[in-house]
């Protein structure tokens, strides 16, 4: 029997189920579990460079002591992908720094979300379906030709 | 509203300084590079003016929108900056593009979405980056940079094929000058199609287009660019602009005007530059030898001074195909 592998499910362009305001819905919904995840933990480490003291405390360089509402609008949108998997996401609020995250929440457990421009997902082969085709692609060089047609 | 206004947001911990140039701005790229971050202060210091802890030093005022009520509180915003942040769908809408078409405001919007109704330029469109720390306070100051200013183009390899976004003047000005080169030229048929033109075409192909519009195609293009060799871009403000550049037209202030448009395009006016440099060359044209029609290339355009002239604008691009 052949692997199973997780996959991203990538609907391109207008999806009116998708939640467009992700800052505003995760304000609105956010789990304190969610913060002291260690895989959330590791995120706003990488895209937001700070560091997660609690689950209502992080420490930013830049803004000081914060709390999770004013963390990236990136971060707070790959945690709604990450802890709400029965919804769809507008991810066009994360920039190409969000990209890898999206590709390892969906390694573990499939995930589908909306994206409304062109991010980069890096040049290491990759598996994303595109809904708006039915098609699996594992490259940039694969991808752009399909995700044009649509944003 | 015209002219170019210095825009400086301060608070204990960030300082923001960026110059607004045109009516349509917008911000993309990384994720926390402070662009929310920038939006919120400047509500709080709408929302709580001196009670803030921010200040806003600029000629113009700066103001948020946001909301179901965009409509309404744009009606009733003059010579006013406006900041709109992402997650706000009505920026995607025609009715926003009809609605900002003639105001007096400046737009700053944040968003990675190509806001296709929008002639935004090329020029305007910028990440945020955190340049380190300023003053006693040690406080992170954050400016504002081109996201597409140099873009990398790799080695020069010869053109096969010019491409132009339009079918009209510019597109019959580059089929001429294709012709004198040995190279073949198309028009796209409109700037969204130009992406689609160049993935139909596998030779080394040089887009000219007009910058002052062309924002919405550059994500789409330039993600092209890092996966194919052999594709360059020329974008000047529009075929119009080069035409003034070239010296063939005489008017006055000319000189002042090409150096600093922003201090004579009207937001209310003109939705996008491109038509301002048009309506000025019809303008300056009318019932001369030079009489410009967009719709048809004035042939004298094409007398071999005039091209040469018109091409001399062009010049570094000229050199680096030893055109």
């Amino acid at each position: 029997m052949g692997m199973v592998i997780d996959l991203l499910h990538v609907f391109y362009g207008d999806m009116p189920e998708a939640i467009f305001n992700t800052a505003v819905f995760f304000k609105n919904s956010y789990d304190d579990n969610w913060i002291v995840d260690d895989f959330s933990k590791q995120m706003i480490a990488d895209v937001d460079k700070s560091e997660v003291l609690g689950s209502g405390v992080i420490d930013s360089p830049v803004l000081g002591k914060i709390a999770p509402e004013r963390l990236s609008g990136g971060v707070k949108t790959l945690m709604l992908v990450k802890f709400m998997p029965d919804m769809v996401f507008n991810v066009s609020t994360c920039g190409n720094n969000c990209a890898k995250w999206l590709l390892k929440i969906a390694a573990d457990e499939e995930r589908t979300v909306n994206l409304r421009n062109i991010m980069n997902f890096g040049e290491e082969p990759f598996a994303i379906h595109v809904l708006n085709t039915d098609e699996v692609v594992h490259s940039m060089r694969e991808l752009l030709p399909i995700a044009i047609k649509y944003v | 509203m015209r002219g170019s206004y210095d825009v400086v947001i301060n608070s204990r911990r960030l300082q923001y300084k960026f110059t607004i140039r045109r009516n349509i701005t917008v911000i993309r790229g990384q994720s926390a590079t402070g662009k929310t971050t920038l939006v919120e202060m400047i509500r709080d210091c709408n929302e709580n003016g001196i009670d803030s802890g921010i200040t806003i030093k600029c000629d113009k005022e700066c103001v948020v929108l946001s909301g179901r009520k965009w409509e309404r509180d744009i009606a009733e915003l003059e010579n006013s900056i406006v900041f709109i942040d992402e997650g706000h769908n009505f920026v995607l809408s025609q009715e926003f593009a009809e609605a900002i078409k003639k105001t007096s405001n400046y737009y700053v919007i944040v968003t990675r979405e190509r806001l296709e109704n929008i002639p935004y330029s090329v020029d305007e469109i910028y990440g945020i980056r955190n340049s380190g720390k300023y003053g006693k306070l040690q406080a992170s100051y954050h400016e504002f940079y081109r996201l597409y200013e140099n873009i990398p183009m790799g080695q020069p390899k010869p053109i096969k094929k010019l491409l132009t976004e339009d079918s009209r003047a510019g597109y019959q000005f580059f089929s001429e000058v294709g012709t004198d080169k040995g190279v073949t030229c198309a028009s796209a048929g409109g700037k969204s199609n130009v992406a689609a033109a160049i993935m139909a075409c596998h030779e080394p192909v040089l887009v000219v287009a007009d910058g002052a519009a062309f924002g919405p195609e550059m994500e789409r293009i330039t993600e092209l660019m890092k996966l194919r060799d052999g594709i360059y871009l020329y974008l000047p403000e529009s075929f119009e602009w080069l035409i003034l550049q070239s010296g063939l037209i005489t008017k006055e202030n000319l000189t002042d005007i090409l150096a600093t448009p922003y201090d004579y395009i009207d937001s209310e006016k003109y939705f996008s530059w491109e038509q301002f440099f048009t309506t000025i060359l019809q303008d300056s044209t009318r019932g001369t030898l030079y009489q410009y029609v967009k719709n048809k290339l004035n042939p004298v355009y094409l007398h071999e001074a005039n091209k040469m002239k018109i091409l001399a604008v062009m010049k570094p691009l000229m050199n680096r195909w030893g055109w």
